[in-house]
C-alpha cells in the first residue's frame, strides 16, 4: 500500500540559510508520525512546505502516491490534507458554530457554494459529529475568541479535521495546555489515528513517547534519525543532540 | 444517527452569528420600505416632485453604498475608488439610453460591461492587500476619471446631458422615469432587489468565505479556498451593484458628469456606510437617507453642511466603530435568536 | 540646429526647473506624510489640509504685518501643538482598534472634510496669492529663473537633507524608530512611545505646515489646495515605497518631472492619468514601493 503522505528531499532555505535540508520520510496510514527536534530545528517550516505555504526548493512531497509538489495550500486541502497551527489560527470572531461549519463545508457538493448554509446536510452533520467528538456543544454559541486557552486548541484540530482529511498535520496540539488537558488531547489524537494519518510536532517528549508509531528527529533543518520510539531513544546522535538538551 | 443529527442541524443555526444577523438586517430593511411607502403615499397625495426625486437620489446612492459595504463590511477590503464603478454604470447606460431609450437594452449593457470592465479592474486591484488596496482602488478611478473628463466624445468636463424620458416595460405597466411616484416606487424596488441578491450571496457557503477573509485570511486558504478568487469574484459582484446602481442615476437626473466617478462620491459612500453601519446592508440603506435628509436640513442652514457630516462621521468611527445599525441590530438579532430556540 | 537649441532654452529647460520646483514643493508635502505612515503606521488622509492650514496662516500673519523669515519659523511652531492634539486627541483612541489602518484612514479622512470647510468658512472660497517674498529673477545661459523658485528649491533640499539627518541619525530620531518598531520594547528602554507618537504626528504636521508657507506664494491659496496637492503627494509616498525618505525624495523628483514633460510632449490634461497610472503600475507590480521602509527594514 502506498503511503499515506511521502515526502522525498524536502528543503527550501531562507536568505543562505537552509532551514529545512533534504527531509526525506513517509507516513504511514492510521499511525501516528511525529516530528521532534529543539527549536528552530525547522519542524514548523517542514510542515510549511508539506501544506504548500511555503513552495520547497528541492524534493517532492506526494500525498496518496500523487506527487502535490508545489501545490498551494487551497489545492492542498483539497487533496486530503488538512492541517492545524502551533499558534491557534481560528476566525476568533465567529462563533464555534461558524468556525467548524466554515471548515466543514468544503464536503458540500459545488452547487452548494450559491445556496444557503442551512441546506448543506453534510457539513451540518459533520458539524454534529465534531462537537460530539471534541465536547465543545455547550460552546456553540460563543465567540471562538471568548474561548478558554484548551478549548480554543480543541477547535483548533476540529476545524482542521472537519472536511475529513486523509492526512492531518498537528503542529504541537498541546501548547500551553494544562497536564490534564494534555493527557485528554493525547487521548483524542491517539483515538483520531485510526481513521486519519497523523503527522504531529510535539514538544513534550513523554507524549511524543507514548503515543507516536513513528519518530522523525530533526536537527538543524536536517534529519538525524528516524524510527519506532524505542529506536529513536536508543540513538547516539539524538541522545546528544536532543535529549540531552531536553534534560537539562 | 443520522436522523438525530438533520435535528440537531435546525438548531445549529440558532449558533450561526452571521445569518442571524442577516435576519435582522431584513427586518431594518422591510421596516424601511414600509416607511417609504408611506412616504411616497404622502408625496403623491401633496403632489410634490422635489422630495420624491430627492428620495429617489437617496435610494439610488443607497444601492451604491450597498456594493461598498459588501466589499468593506462583509470581505474587509476598503475601496476609495468604488465610484468607478457607479460612474461608469451611469455612462453606460447614458450612451446606450441616447441611442435608444429602453430600459432593459440599458440594464443588460451595464450588465455586461461591468462583468467585463469590473474583471479587468478587478485583476489589478487585488494584487494588493490593506491599505495598498485602497490607495491603487482610487489610482485606478482617480485614472479613469481624469480620461472620461479629458474625452470629448464621452462629453469632456461637461458629461453626457440630454438623456431622453425612458419608459421602463414591466410587462403589467410602464413606468415613465420622468413620473416622480412611479420612478420612487421603481427605483425602491430594484434597490431592494439588490439588497436581497447581495444578502443572499452574502449568506451562502460562499458569502461565508468571504466573512472568512475579513476575519482571518491567513486560514483560509487551508480550509480549501483560493482567498485570490474568492476576492475577485465579490469585487466583480461589487462592481455590477454599484453600476446597476448607476445606471439609474440618469434616468433620473437626464445627465452625467464625471464628478458620478470622482472620490468625493466614492468617499460619500465611504461615509454613508460608516455612519449606517459597517458589515449590516441595511446600514448603507438607511446611511444614504440619513445623509440626504441631514444634507437638506443643514442645507437650508448654511452651505458648510460638510462640517456637521465630518464631524458626525468621525464622532461614529471613534464612538460607534459599526455604526447606527451596528447599535440595533443585535437587539433584534437577540430576539430572532430566542424566537429559533 | 538653432531651433532644437531654442526648444531647450525656451520650453524644456524653464519647465523642468518648474518641475525641480514643483517636485522640491511635493517632497516637502510627502515627507511628513511618509514619516507618519512609516513611523505611526497611520495613513493621514488629512495632511493636505494641514498644508493649507500652513499657507492660510502664512497669509493671515502676513497679512497682519509679520516678516515672510519669521513666518517661515512661527507657522511650524503654530502647527506643533494642533498636530499634538489630533493625535492625542483623536488618532490615539482608535490607534489600537484591530484595523489600524482602515480605522485612523477614515477619521483622518473625516478629519480633512471638517478642515477643509472651516477654511471656507474662515477664510471664503477665494483663490488669494501672498506677495513674493524674493521678487525678481535671474538669467543663467539665457534660462530666466525666477529667484523665489531657486530659493524654494535650494531651501526645499536644505528642510529634505535636515529632515532625513533628523530621522535617521539623531539620538530622537532613533527613539522614535524603536518606537516605531516595537512599542512594548521601546517602553523598557525607557522611551515614552504615546508621547513620541504625538509628537512624531506633530513633526509631521509641522512639515505640511512649512511646506503651505514656502508654496504659498508660488501655488496661491484656496481651499481645496490641499486635497488638490494631496493626491500627487501620496502618489509620491507610494510610489518612493510609504515610510522610506530617500524613496520619496526620488519618486518626487522623477514623477514631477513626469508631469511636466508629458504636459510638455502630450497634453497638460492628460500629465494627471499618467502619473496616476504609474502609481497603480508601482503598485501591483511592486506594493511595498521602490524603496524600503523606515523601521522595517
Amino acid at each position: 500500500m502506498t503511503p499515506a503522505l511521502q515526502v522525498e528531499g524536502l528543503g527550501v532555505a531562507f536568505g543562505g540559510i537552509r532551514a529545512v535540508d533534504g527531509v526525506s520520510f513517509m507516513a504511514q496510514r492510521q499511525a501516528i508520525t511525529t516530528v521532534i527536534g529543539p527549536n528552530g530545528a525547522g519542524k514548523s517550516t517542514l510542515f510549511n512546505l508539506i501544506s504548500g505555504q511555503i513552495p520547497p526548493h528541492t524534493g517532492r512531497v506526494a500525498l496518496d502516491g500523487v506527487d502535490r509538489t508545489g501545490a498551494p495550500p487551497h489545492l492542498m486541502q483539497r487533496a486530503g490534507l488538512g492541517r492545524s497551527f502551533q499558534i491557534t489560527n481560528l476566525f476568533f470572531e465567529l462563533t464555534v458554530f461558524e468556525n467548524l461549519q466554515l471548515a466543514a463545508q468544503r464536503l458540500e457538493p459545488p452547487r452548494q457554494m450559491l445556496r444557503r448554509i442551512g441546506h448543506g446536510e453534510a457539513s451540518l452533520q459533520r458539524v454534529g459529529e465534531l462537537v460530539e467528538r471534541f465536547s465543545l456543544a455547550a460552546k456553540l454559541g460563543e465567540l471562538a475568541g471568548a474561548l478558554s486557552h484548551g478549548e480554543q486548541r480543541r477547535l483548533e484540530i476540529a476545524v482542521a479535521l472537519a472536511a475529513k482529511p486523509s492526512v492531518l498535520l498537528l503542529d504541537e496540539p498541546t501548547q500551553g495546555m494544562s497536564h490534564g488537558d494534555t493527557a485528554d488531547t493525547a487521548r483524542l489524537i491517539r483515538d483520531l489515528s485510526r481513521d486519519v494519518t497523523i503527522l504531529l510536532i510535539e514538544h513534550d517528549i513523554g507524549l511524543v513517547m507514548d503515543i507516536s508509531d513513528h519518530i522523525v528527529v530533526m536537527h538543524q533543518g536536517r534529519m538525524l534519525a528516524e524510527g519506532a520510539p524505542p529506536e529513536v531513544r536508543a540513538n547516539p546522535a539524538v541522545k546528544a543532540a536532543y535529549f540531552g538538551d531536553a534534560s537539562c | 444517527m443520522r436522523s438525530a443529527s438533520s435535528k440537531d442541524a435546525s438548531a445549529f443555526l440558532a449558533f450561526d452569528r452571521s445569518g442571524l444577523a442577516m435576519r435582522a438586517s431584513h427586518v431594518l430593511v422591510v421596516i424601511l420600505v414600509v416607511a417609504a411607502f408611506g412616504f411616497a403615499a404622502v408625496g403623491a397625495a401633496l403632489n410634490d416632485t422635489f422630495y420624491l426625486r430627492l428620495a429617489t437620489e437617496a435610494l439610488i446612492f443607497g444601492g451604491f453604498a450597498l456594493s461598498v459595504d459588501i466589499l468593506l463590511g462583509y470581505t474587509g477590503l476598503l475601496s476609495l475608488g468604488h465610484a468607478l464603478y457607479f460612474g461608469f454604470g451611469a455612462y453606460v447606460s447614458a450612451l446606450v439610453l441616447k441611442e435608444t431609450p429602453s430600459f432593459w437594452a440599458a440594464m443588460g449593457a451595464v450588465l455586461a460591461a461591468t462583468l467585463v470592465f469590473g474583471f479587468i479592474t478587478g485583476l489589478i486591484a487585488n494584487r494588493v492587500r490593506g491599505v495598498y488596496f485602497a490607495l491603487v482602488t482610487f489610482g485606478i478611478a482617480q485614472v479613469a476619471a481624469k480620461a472620461v473628463y479629458n474625452t470629448r466624445a464621452l462629453g469632456a468636463s461637461d458629461g453626457l446631458i440630454g438623456i431622453p424620458i425612458v419608459p421602463i416595460n414591466l410587462g403589467f405597466m410602464t413606468v415613465m422615469s420622468n413620473a416622480p411616484v412611479a420612478f420612487f416606487l421603481f427605483t425602491l424596488v430594484f434597490v431592494i432587489l439588490l439588497y436581497v441578491a447581495a444578502a443572499y450571496l452574502l449568506d451562502t457557503s460562499f458569502g461565508r468565505i468571504l466573512g472568512a477573509l475579513r476575519v482571518n485570511e491567513h486560514r483560509v486558504p487551508f480550509l480549501g479556498y483560493s482567498t485570490h478568487r474568492a476576492r475577485l469574484s465579490i469585487y466583480v459582484f461589487a462592481a455590477i451593484i454599484a453600476a446597476l446602481s448607476g445606471a439609474l442615476y440618469p434616468m433620473l437626473r437626464g445627465f452625467v458628469s464625471p464628478e458620478l466617478m470622482f472620490f468625493t462620491t466614492s468617499g460619500n459612500a465611504v461615509i454613508t456606510v460608516v455612519i449606517g453601519g459597517v458589515g449590516t446592508l441595511a446600514g448603507a440603506l438607511y446611511g444614504s437617507v440619513i445623509l440626504t435628509v441631514l444634507k437638506s436640513v443643514i442645507g437650508t442652514m448654511t452651505e458648510h453642511h460638510l462640517i456637521v457630516i465630518g464631524i458626525l462621521f468621525m464622532a461614529v468611527v471613534i464612538f460607534l466603530p459599526k455604526g447606527l445599525m451596528g447599535v440595533i441590530r443585535p437587539r433584534i438579532a437577540r430576539r430572532l435568536r430566542g424566537g429559533a430556540r | 540646429m538653432t531651433s532644437a537649441l531654442e526648444f531647450i532654452q525656451f520650453v524644456l529647460a524653464p519647465q523642468m526647473i518648474t518641475g525641480l520646483s514643483l517636485g522640491v514643493a511635493v517632497v516637502l508635502v510627502a515627507l511628513g506624510l511618509t514619516i507618519i505612515f512609516g513611523l505611526l503606521d497611520v495613513i493621514n488622509m488629512a495632511h493636505g489640509e494641514f498644508y493649507a492650514i500652513g499657507a492660510y496662516l502664512a497669509l493671515a500673519l502676513g497679512a497682519a504685518g509679520i516678516n515672510f523669515w519669521l513666518l517661515i519659523v512661527i507657522v511650524p511652531l503654530i502647527m506643533i501643538p494642533l498636530g499634538y492634539v489630533v493625535e492625542r486627541g483623536l488618532i490615539q483612541r482608535v490607534f489600537n482598534k484591530p484595523d489600524r489602518h482602515v480605522t485612523t484612514l477614515l477619521l483622518t479622512f473625516g478629519l480633512s472634510l471638517v478642515l477643509e470647510e472651516t477654511l471656507k468658512v474662515i477664510f471664503g472660497p477665494n483663490t488669494q496669492r501672498p506677495p513674493t517674498p524674493i521678487p525678481g529673477a535671474i538669467d543663467a545661459f539665457g534660462i530666466i529663473m525666477p529667484n523665489y523658485r531657486l530659493f524654494l528649491i535650494l531651501l526645499g533640499f536644505s528642510i529634505i537633507i535636515a529632515v532625513a539627518l533628523i530621522v535617521n541619525r539623531t539620538a530622537l530620531g532613533a527613539m522614535v524608530r524603536a518606537a516605531a518598531f516595537d512599542r512594548n520594547m521601546a517602553a523598557s528602554l525607557g522611551v515614552p512611545a504615546s508621547r513620541i507618537y504625538a509628537g512624531t504626528f506633530a513633526f509631521g504636521v509641522a512639515l505640511a505646515g512649512l511646506a503651505g508657507v514656502l508654496l504659498a506664494p508660488v501655488f496661491s491659496v484656496f481651499p481645496t489646495m490641499g486635497h488638490d496637492f494631496i493626491f500627487m503627494a501620496f502618489t509620491v509616498v507610494i510610489v518612493g515605497g510609504m515610510g522610506s525618505i530617500g524613496g520619496t525624495v526620488i519618486a518626487g523628483l522623477v514623477l514631477t518631472q513626469v508631469q511636466v514633460l508629458s504636459s510638455l510632449v502630450v497634453s497638460p490634461v492628460w500629465s494627471d492619468p499618467i502619473v496616476f497610472s504609474i502609481m497603480v503600475l508601482v503598485l501591483v507590480l511592486r506594493p511595498q514601493g521602490l524603496f524600503g521602509r523606515m523601521g522595517h527594514a
